[in-house]
């Protein structure tokens, strides 16, 4: 909402600056975003009147004009002809700059001395016409300058009005607001109405729907001149951001933007039948809006009809059939209150919003609507002539004000601080609302009818809390039962997993939770895997983010490929963060992951003794509610949310740096991907296992799947080139996700002592040459199972040549005493007989 | 026996030495088992038994000085061999080191782990919900009726009729409650996403959300809870402002700002002008809020606040551009 300074000050008297007052505005939750200084685009052009004016021999068009300006009577030459002797006329005097920059000399004309100029609008910056001299109101001061006499030195205020406060939309709204600030009152425009008996233009009026239209009142004025409106007029609505566009039209913006009441005008003659009907649509249909475009129209839709059809969409915009134009004779003027819904249900739906809609929507003062309707056709008189007809058309079902009961003492308990009885009553009646009854209690106040937002006793601590200053409560600290901060297995799982990576040597990044549906294809999932059913978004901001991701790798070579193109191509970078995945409407698959269910945040913790009807735990914090505590869940009834299990997702490409003096280091490859991931799995106490892969966006030879405690944990390995060119990367990369719901869920037991060994333990290495298609991984579990004595196999060496030779270190130890030779020996030549029986594995000589 | 021509001897032999070897050697000829003293030894034997006493102590004396004599050149031949072991392995200390490989967190993970260090120290617990929201919660439950005006304030991603992408964490306030009873003391970091694209808004970002109630919970309290949160985040000097605004799930609601700190209030461009900085919104829980998840708003009272990570990690780290968060450029990340 823009707030001219100038125009505030004619509701109150403000003895404050601009700059201050917006201050105290902004404390009061009116936000003042802005403060627009508006200067005149010309200097020191002051207010002259025509004594006398002389038509020159010898000149065809020019008037040689004798202007007082005061302290002085000066001929001045003119070319236009709009002026007239007693004119009241902007003087441009020598040294003054015209809105162009032009610089006045004293001059002669045809050899006539000239002592400055007289100005038109457009020479004063003030519009575009030009057509004459601005020819100013008879009330200006000969003398004055004319941009303190039209107001033009001004300051806007930009103000973020709330939107539960549509009665500040208004400078009437804003005005009481300053009011009470500066502890003023607040007047009212004052006018005087001249009407009179019309016994030709009669109007009938008709209200079907009192719910849409609890309130209609029609004016009507005859023989209006549709004109341009005055300067001062026309200089408001602009500085408010709507543009002048006739008299008429202009009346209706003005008295909108002063009382908050939006108006609409009918060219009387266009309304047929002299009737107007409010009521519903009954069935679909069109209707061509003031701006051209068919609307289409649906049941229940607020119209107002005239005696054949709709002339307007209620409260939204008017028709083309009975717009004003140029030919306007009479006007029909419609001030009313529309029900907030339905010009929200309907503009919404038409995605038209006007002025008048927006503040119809957020509420407007139907005690005001006819106060309204006489200021405007006293301005339309004023300013466009005309007869306004005597008395009014008018629907009214009145209702009750609301009342309120507010209890004094909980106010200053919510608020914090004490606060006297009668300050809370004062500040209250400071904006217009009024105590009816005073109780031992409390006090009980009327809301007044421009306040929607005033519902309950909280509205009202609100309403004490802000004119108080919010700046003058305390701040302190609550009183409140100490308690253990607990964290959700989860959040902890992910901030370890995290600070893992990190100190792994791994970036972080974060993308969007949606991407581009076709990430699914350049991954080449196939139709039916879980991940290529993506949730849609409805209304997408573009089909690059158009799904929820359903993997963490897309984005992750997105951004791998960003800083590639930058130069930077030794990379590890990891993302923890959830991905969606479509329910299936059975409800099995969520029951497999407690910790994630949607709904259930917390459900990795363990249940609670039942609440009981108490409202208020008095033993624990997160005591659980029982479901007889009468709340409606609505939301269970509704079919389940998707999954957001959380992943944790890695790329690493180039080296694990570029270079290093010492010597180069080597090329990442699958087995620093497997490192991190069993480190990190061994920071919660869990063990990783790996099977082939045959994730389709894999190098099958350099994947495998990943398991933990049997369960499928997620994947790992070198990505395909085919994919990886869909991101615009030319070099290997090698990628893995892995379900860190999955690790909440196993890991972060309780840890418990082994004893740490007394006895030495023994060491001993062993050399196998294996045929192909042999797995170590197979060879060391192997070995393990031969005796609970061996605690880790190790392979310390491995090299292919036709046939592959790998070395193993197998240390040998005993909780209970030291390990003899002999008994080492059998157990390595059990190793040496179990492994040499596989086909294919060969002890090395 | 002459003791004195064995002690020239042994001086003698001992002031030769001039190396390690020379060290060996004289070690050998003096003490060595069929060195010059063993063989003086072995001639005490033949001396009567008044001079063998006598003798045998000068003797012995002379041996035990020529053993410390060598000990004290071992030891400096050790420190000199030692030292030149040391010199041989100088290096150019300024040769760059070899760094453990470290990455770096997110800044907005880093500034999610800031606020819930404070947080949790005030005695908040981390709650979450998901992102995919129902309309119920994200909307209906926080007073947001289908027709409210106020759903204006946000655009809102669709995944089907009644679901959403979250416009907020403030459902997550609704789940807790409907789960459990007060007190509560939960904050709720995560996720949030407005169909909005522009030079300062992204369609993702972070919010976190902080819910309190339990019995007399006054406005005050939000004041000074906000207070020592915003002075733990951005230094105990910063100005702190609470003014009136509007939200449709508390009441009565502040807006709360930090005097700039770009140029320290006088007003600039990140300002606009006014010396302050919107930081977060909030606001005592509406008691239609209560009444939906079932408390009695006559009990009990509350307060609730969201905030914008990225716009506080930006203020934090004096970032100016929001896209540099989601760019995940390794040249950004490394600053932190």
């Amino acid at each position: 909402m823009r707030v001219p300074f100038e125009w505030l000050k004619e509701f109150v008297p403000i003895d404050v600056g601009a700059s201050d007052l917006a201050k105290r505005l902004t404390m009061r939750g009116f936000e003042v975003e802005a403060e627009e200084a508006v200067r005149p685009a010309f200097s020191d052009v002051i207010v002259g009147e025509i004594l006398d004016i002389d038509r020159p021999a010898g000149t065809e068009k020019l008037l040689l004009c004798k202007v007082d300006i005061g302290r002085d009577v000066l001929p001045i030459v003119c070319g236009a002809q709009n002026i007239a002797t007693g004119n009241k006329v902007p003087v441009a005097l020598p040294n003054t700059r015209l809105a162009d920059g032009t610089v006045i000399e004293k001059r002669k004309v045809k050899g006539i001395e000239s002592y400055g100029m007289l100005c038109s609008e457009r020479e004063l910056g003030l519009s575009d016409d030009h057509s004459g001299i601005f020819i100013l109101s008879d009330e200006f001061r000969v003398g004055d300058s004319l941009s303190d006499a039209l107001g033009l030195a001004d300051t806007v205020f930009d103000v973020n009005v709330p939107p539960n406060r549509g009665d500040c939309q208004s400078i009437l709204g804003i005005a009481r607001e300053v009011a009470s600030i500066l502890n003023k009152k607040v007047t009212l425009p004052s006018f005087t109405l001249v009407e009179k008996e019309d016994p030709e233009l009669r109007m009938s009026l008709a209200v079907l729907s009192p719910d849409g239209c609890p309130r209609y009142v029609l004016r009507m004025i005859r023989d209006i001149a549709i004109l341009p409106s005055p300067f001062w007029m026309r200089n408001r609505i602009t500085k408010c951001g709507m543009r002048p566009i006739s008299s008429i039209v202009d009346v209706t913006n003005y008295v909108m933007v002063e009382l908050g009441q939006p108006l609409h005008a009918f060219d009387y003659q266009k309304l047929a039948r002299a009737r107007i009907e409010v009521r519903l649509a009954g069935e679909k249909s069109t209707f061509r809006s003031l701006d051209g475009v068919d609307r289409k129209l649906e049941e229940g839709d607020l119209l107002i009809c005239d005696g054949e059809g709709p002339v307007a969409l209620a409260g939204i915009m008017g028709g083309e059939n009975s717009e004003i134009t140029s030919v306007t004779k009479h006007v029909a003027l419609e001030s009313a209150y529309f029900n907030p819904l339905f010009i929200r249900r309907t503009a919404r739906r038409l995605e038209l919003r006007s002025e008048a809609s927006l503040r119809f929507e957020k509420g407007i003062d139907i005690a005001n609507a006819d106060f309204a309707a006489q200021r405007a056709v006293s301005l339309m008189h004023r300013i466009a002539g005309g007869t306004v007809v005597k008395g009014s058309k008018e629907f009214y079902e009145k209702k009750e004000p609301r009342t309120i009961f507010v209890n004094l003492k909980k106010v200053g308990e919510l608020i914090g601080m004490p606060i006297e009885r009668e300050d809370i009553i004062k500040s209250l009646q400071s904006i217009d609302i009024p105590v009816v009854k005073r109780e031992k209690e409390g006090v009980v106040v009327s809301v007044p009818p421009f306040r929607h937002d005033l519902a309950e006793y909280m509205d009202i601590v609100e309403e004490v809390a802000r004119i108080i200053g919010y700046e003058n409560i305390p701040a302190t600290v609550p009183i409140s039962r100490l308690m253990p901060v607990r964290q959700q297995k989860m959040s902890l799982t992910a901030s370890l997993a995290k600070q893992y990576f990190v100190s792994s040597g791994f970036y972080e990044a974060i993308n969007y939770g949606f991407f581009n549906e076709k990430d699914i294809t350049r991954f080449l999932i196939p139709e039916g895997d879980t991940r290529s059913r993506c949730v849609s978004i409805l209304n997408p901001i573009s089909q690059e983010l158009g799904v929820m991701r359903t993997l963490l790798s897309p984005g992750l070579l997105e951004s791998l490929a960003y800083n590639v193109n930058r130069g930077i191509k030794h990379l590890r970078m990891f993302e923890v963060g959830k991905v969606f995945y479509k329910a299936d409407g059975t409800d099995s698959d969520s029951e497999a992951r407690p910790s994630l269910r949607p709904g259930t945040p917390g459900g990795s913790e363990e249940p609670h003794p039942q609440a009981g009807t108490r409202a208020y735990a008095e033993v624990r914090r997160g005591e659980r509610r029982s479901d007889n505590e009468g709340i409606q869940r609505k939301a269970n009834r509704c079919e389940p949310l998707p999954q957001e299990p959380v992943f944790a997702g890695l790329v690493l490409t180039g080296r694990e740096r570029e270079y290093f003096w010492k010597g180069a280091p080597p090329e990442l490859d699958f087995f620093d991907l497997k490192g991190v991931l069993e480190g990190m799995l061994d920071s919660f106490g869990l063990s990783l296992e790996v099977k082939r892969s045959e994730e389709p966006f894999l190098n099958r030879y350099n994947a495998s799947d990943l398991f933990i405690a049997g369960v499928r944990a997620g994947w790992a390995g070198e990505l395909k080139q085919e994919v990886l060119a869909a991101y615009g990367i030319e070099q290997k990369v090698y990628a893995a996700e892995i379900d860190l719901t999955i690790v909440a869920a196993q890991g972060l037991e309780e840890r418990k002592y082994q004893p740490v060994p007394r006895y030495p333990s023994v060491i001993r290495d062993f050399s196998f040459i294996i045929e192909p298609g042999i797995s170590v991984g197979s060879l060391i579990d192997n070995i393990k199972a031969v005796s609970p004595l061996i605690v880790s196999v190790g392979v310390f060496d491995l090299f292919k040549r036709e046939k592959t030779s790998v070395a193993f270190r197998v240390t040998f130890q005993s909780l209970e005493d030291t390990l003899r030779d002999e008994s080492v020996n059998k157990l390595q030549e059990i190793i040496i007989r179990k492994l040499t029986q596989i086909e294919g594995v060969k002890l090395r000589a | 026996m002459d003791v004195k021509t064995l002690k020239e001897k042994a001086v003698a032999e001992i002031s030769s030495i001039k190396s390690v070897e020379d060290l060996k050697r004289v070690g050998t000829t003096l003490l060595g088992r069929k060195g010059l003293f063993s063989e003086y030894l072995q001639e005490l034997k033949t001396v009567n038994q008044e001079q063998r006493k006598s003798l045998g102590q000068a003797i012995n004396e002379l041996k035990g000085w020529a053993e410390a004599k060598l000990q004290e050149l071992e030891a400096l031949y050790k420190k000199e061999e030692q030292e030149q072991k040391e010199r041989e392995s100088r290096v150019d200390i300024t040769m760059p080191g070899n760094r453990p490989l470290l990455g770096k967190a997110h800044p907005i993970t880093l500034t999610f782990r800031e606020m819930e260090r404070i947080f949790s120290s005030l005695g908040f617990e981390v709650a979450e919900g998901p992102n995919i929201e129902l309309d119920y919660y994200n909307f209906e439950a926080l007073n947001l009726p289908k027709d409210h005006p106020a759903r204006d304030m946000q655009d809102t991603f669709y995944v089907a009729p009644g679901v959403v992408l979250r416009t907020h964490t403030s459902p997550v306030q609704i789940r807790v409650m409907e789960r459990q009873l007060p007190p509560i003391r939960i904050i709720a970091p995560g996720a949030v996403y407005r169909h909005d694209q522009d030079i300062s808004h992204t369609p993702m970002f972070h919010q976190v959300e902080g819910l309190m109630v339990d019995r007399n919970v006054r406005f005050s309290d939000l004041k000074g809870i906000l207070t020592i949160f915003l002075h733990e985040m951005f230094g105990e000097n910063v100005p702190l402002r609470f003014r009136p605004s509007y939200f449709p799930f508390t009441e009565p609601s502040a807006e709360v700002d930090i005097g700039c700190v770009i140029c320290g209030g006088k007003g600039c461009r990140v300002c606009k002008e006014t010396g302050w900085l919107e930081i977060l919104g909030s606001g005592m829980v509406h008691p239609e809020v209560f009444r939906i998840v079932g408390y009695d708003p006559e009990e009990v009272s509350g307060f609730a606040f969201g905030m914008g990570v990225e716009r506080i990690a930006m203020i934090k780290y004096g970032i100016d551009d929001i896209k540099q968060f989601y760019y995940n450029d390794v040249r950004f990340l490394a600053q932190f």
